[in-house]
């Protein structure tokens, strides 16, 4: 009972962030119902979204009992962008661009995982664990740089007949949004997000958490948009 | 704790700066997408377009050649033959008297002129279909018909619907015309059948034509893969590209073979080509 409240509580005064949990639900139960799964890069969002909202959930917990879920964070960040770069690597044709999100997960797992080190000096105090200080930057930049490359080849190639029908572009325009407006707030979370001495930002905090729902919402938008007889004809 | 105004303003500038080349990237993608592929698909209209005229004028062009030639044929050296024969004749009553052996030479010679002259007029006949042009697809088939049916062990028969039809336009009538004909020498030619079914049925929008024969068959698509398809087929295809037809093979379960060409029907027009012989003298004397 206890903790229902103190969920309830919770949700009452971080609506916008709680919002960014739960829209999740919605593409996820859309892909399924839509079977998008059949396209390898939607099965990868369908995983993306699942880890999503697996991992958020249990943050959303530990935040009701107020206690440093960061290190969940932590560990999501590689996942995350493993599994979104993976949606280009069947989407983008060039094979040294496929190569080269292949090296980039690789990498970029072993570059997170020095952050983690490197921004927490004791790594077994949990209670003051911090958020990585550069590896969401280096996602952001990451990420925007396989968008931009997907585009380039929408438009050299000319395969689409519309664009606008065209599901992965919903995707990628969702995700073009989100990684641009988190790009400049990603360097400073890490000293936001601190138990002691935070830095204040104020609603710019909430800017990620708006744009994860818009995000959702065009990944929503795409996914009803797919129908499993165009990606045959591909 | 810490307190920066200044930090945070600077980060929602630049956010919002980030999100506009975002948004503006997707406008972007959006409107070059379309306006390249409505571009390209221009172009690709025009190409179509520039493909059709090539065709029709090498198909006209040709169709002008055998007109050129029957003529030719017909007013040089069927004038040339009818004067030979003349003369022959002469030649003959005095040659009478002579001779036995000179008389039979003289026979000889007149038989031998009689055929050629049957064989021109036929060859003119073959170049330009003349009774096409005076008396309808039908009549002509019909006369395309007798002509082969010569030999016993072929029986072609001919169904239509055109006397009741308006005459088509001459492009069409000389399209279905040719495709008949090549796919009827088709039959005698590959198929070793001993009867072919030609169907042409005409209504307000369409005409079909459908030609069956009993023969061995074959298969279009096996040909069109090895590109064994000869100049007969190909022809049927470009001829019928002018005037936004289609042909459609099948292999009937009874064995054979059986195309199916449908052609739109557009309004005739009155620009008939300049007719053969008779009306030509007729004009030339106004
Ligand atoms: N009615 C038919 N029955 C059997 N085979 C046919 C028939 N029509 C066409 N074919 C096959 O298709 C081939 C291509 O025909 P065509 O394009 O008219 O060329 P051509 O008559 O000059 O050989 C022929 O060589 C023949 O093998
Ligand atoms: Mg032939």
């Amino acid at each position: 009972m206890l903790l229902i409240e103190s969920y309830l509580t919770f949700i009452h005064n971080h609506l916008i962030v709680c919002l960014a949990v739960f829209v999740t639900v919605i593409p996820l139960f859309l892909i399924l119902y839509r079977k998008a799964n059949v396209d390898p890069s939607f099965n990868l969002l369908l995983i993306y979204l699942v880890t999503k909202l697996i991992i958020d959930l249990i943050m959303f917990h530990y935040a009701t009992q107020r206690t440093n879920n960061l290190i969940y964070y932590n560990l999501s960040i590689p996942v995350r962008y493993a599994l979104l770069s993976g949606m280009f690597y069947f989407k983008i044709e060039s094979g040294s661009y496929k190569k080269g999100i292949i090296y980039s997960i690789i990498g970029f797992s072993v570059f997170t995982i020095w952050d983690v080190f490197y921004s927490n000096p004791d790594i077994k105090d949990l209670h003051n664990h911090s958020m990585v200080a550069y590896a969401t930057t280096v996602e952001c930049l990451l990420m925007l740089f396989w968008i931009l490359v997907y585009f380039y080849e929408v438009i050299r190639m000319l395969k689409i007949p519309n664009i606008l029908t065209f599901p992965f572009f919903w995707v990628c325009s969702g995700l073009l949004l989100y990684y641009s407006s988190f790009i400049f707030i990603a360097p400073i979370l890490h000293y936001t997000e601190k138990w002691e001495n935070p830095l204040y930002i104020g609603f710019l905090n909430l800017v990620p958490y708006i744009f994860e729902t818009l995000c959702l919402i065009f990944f929503s938008i795409g996914v009803w948009i797919f129908s499993t007889r165009y990606y045959a004809k591909q | 704790m810490q307190n920066s105004d200044g930090l945070t303003w600077a980060i929602l500038i630049a956010t919002l700066a980030m999100l506009m080349m975002a948004f503006f990237v997707i406008l972007f993608v959006m409107f070059y997408q379309k306006r390249q592929l409505h571009q390209e698909k221009k172009l690709h209209e025009i190409e179509k377009d520039y493909q059709r005229l090539l065709l029709d004028t090498a198909l006209n062009s040709e169709e002008t050649e055998r007109r050129r030639i029957a003529q030719d044929l017909h007013d040089d050296i069927g004038t040339m033959l009818s004067l030979t024969k003349l003369s022959l004749n002469q030649l003959s009553k005095l040659v009478t008297e002579s001779g036995i052996k000179e008389d039979q030479i003289m026979r000889k010679s007149q038989a031998l002129v009689e055929e050629t002259i049957l064989h021109v007029r036929r060859i003119t006949r073959d170049l330009v279909p003349t009774t096409l042009e005076r008396f309808g697809l039908s009549a002509a088939i019909e006369e395309f018909i007798n002509k082969l049916e010569n030999s016993k062990n072929l029986k072609i028969s001919f169904i239509s619907n055109t006397e009741e039809a308006p005459r088509q336009s001459q492009k069409t009538e000389l399209t279905i015309y040719r495709i008949t004909q090549e796919l009827v020498n088709n039959s005698i030619k590959h198929s070793q059948c001993s009867k072919i079914e030609i169907n042409l049925h005409i209504n307000s929008k369409i005409i079909e034509l459908q030609v069956t024969d009993n023969g061995i068959g074959f298969d279009p698509d096996a040909l069109r893969n090895n590109n064994l398809t000869g100049l007969g087929l190909l022809g049927i295809e470009s001829r019928l590209a002018i005037v936004d037809g289609t042909i459609n093979y099948e292999k009937p379960k009874m064995g054979g073979s059986k195309a199916f060409a449908i052609v739109p029907v557009v309004p005739a027009t009155d620009s008939k080509p300049e007719p053969l012989h008779p009306f030509r003298r007729q004009r030339a004397t106004i």
